[in-house]
């Protein structure tokens, strides 16, 4: 009996802390996308400082979570995402106009690390 | 390197807890549910030793996923008979009083070479010597010899003998497991509800009470009742 409420205590922390990470994955990735937009609108308005300031945000914050992202996904996906973001920004600072390029490329990753974390069901089959 | 080495020192631990949380049923005989959690655990506790960009998490959450599910499965097989018996069958008679029952044999895709193994296994070189063939739920084939030809025991020697109606002629079988009914193998031995409930009352208790009673064809019985907790 004991060894059945110990597994299913298991089952249950596992089962909490995989879809808890799906979470954590979800809102962050929301989070760096909707940086990526603020990065691009700021670019767009010729406000070179703002652009710069958000890039800067969004490499912090990244640099944050890559620890995470290794502890649930393969560090491929993490080594494109740093190198997109510092790529942003770079461009945001130099001003350059490779820095749309930039931020779709690191919007396209950040997708594709959040569908690999996501149990849909073609996934899963 | 020093990431694959951790990794296999993290996965060791984590193996040997999981197989010491499956239990020491998993040391012996393999069931089916048993054999396919043990050969999954080796591939997949593999897969993270063997390639470092895979996250060490991928291969411990399945490894303990299925230990996990396989010690409440047996927990449910524990309790509910019919769970047991869908996931593990039951064990099935292939002689029968000396006589081969080619059907059944023919159903669980037994041959007669792999009889005549199990019987050689066994010591037993003609088939003549058997009473009772069982091949067991892991798929181990046990058999009961006939009385002429089983090793002589201490009560022969002193001259009490055997009756004609010894165990070995007439094997009881569990009729009350964990307090259960097995209407199946009363049947088999034409035994009838009636006999059991009044045996039962007989004995002040009830079936519920019972962890384990076996009774042969003749109404021949034994009663273990159920510890109190």
């Amino acid at each position: 009996m004991k060894r059945i409420v110990i597994s299913i205590v298991i089952l249950a922390a596992m089962a909490c802390g995989c879809f808890l990470s799906v979470y954590a994955v979800n809102s962050f990735t929301d989070k760096m996308i909707d940086k990526i937009h603020e990065v691009e609108r700021a670019f767009e308005d010729g406000d070179i400082e703002t652009s710069s300031q958000k890039a800067k945000e969004l490499s912090e914050d990244w640099n944050e979570f890559v620890d995470f992202s290794l502890f649930v996904n393969d560090p491929g996906h993490a080594l494109e995402i740093t190198s997109s973001v510092a790529e942003i920004h770079s461009f945001a600072q130099e001003g350059n106009d490779e820095l749309y390029a930039a931020c779709d490329r690191a919007e396209a990753q950040i997708d594709m690390f959040r569908g690999v974390q996501n149990p849909t069901f073609w996934k899963i089959l | 390197m020093a990431i694959v080495l951790i990794r296999a020192v993290i996965l060791y631990i984590v193996i040997t807890f999981s197989l010491r949380l499956m239990g020491k049923r998993q040391l012996g005989e393999l069931q089916p549910s048993e054999l396919v959690v043990t050969i999954l655990i080796s591939n997949i506790a593999a897969i993270p030793v063997e390639d470092s960009s895979v996250p060490m998490i991928m291969g411990i959450v399945p490894i303990l996923t299925l230990v996990c599910l396989d010690v409440i499965m047996s927990g449910f097989m524990l309790k509910f008979a019919n769970v047991r018996k869908l996931m593990i069958g039951s064990p099935r008679i292939i002689i029968s009083e000396g006589k081969i029952l080619q059907n059944e044999m023919k159903r669980l895709r037994y041959n007669v070479d792999d009889l005549m193994e199990a019987m050689r296994n066994q010591q037993i070189f003609d088939v003549n010597e058997i009473q009772y063939a069982i091949v067991e739920t892991a798929g181990k084939i046990n058999f009961l010899l006939k009385k002429d030809f089983q090793p002589a025991e201490k009560q022969d020697l002193s001259g009490s003998g055997k009756s004609s109606n010894s165990s070995s002629d007439n094997p009881p079988s569990v009729i009350i497991r964990d307090g259960e009914r097995d209407k199946e193998q009363m049947k088999l031995l034409g035994l009838g509800g009636s006999w059991l409930t009044k045996i039962l009352r007989e004995k002040n208790l009830s079936e519920k009470n019972v962890f384990l009673m076996t009774a042969d064809k003749n109404g021949k019985f034994n009663i273990i009742e159920k510890e109190k907790k």
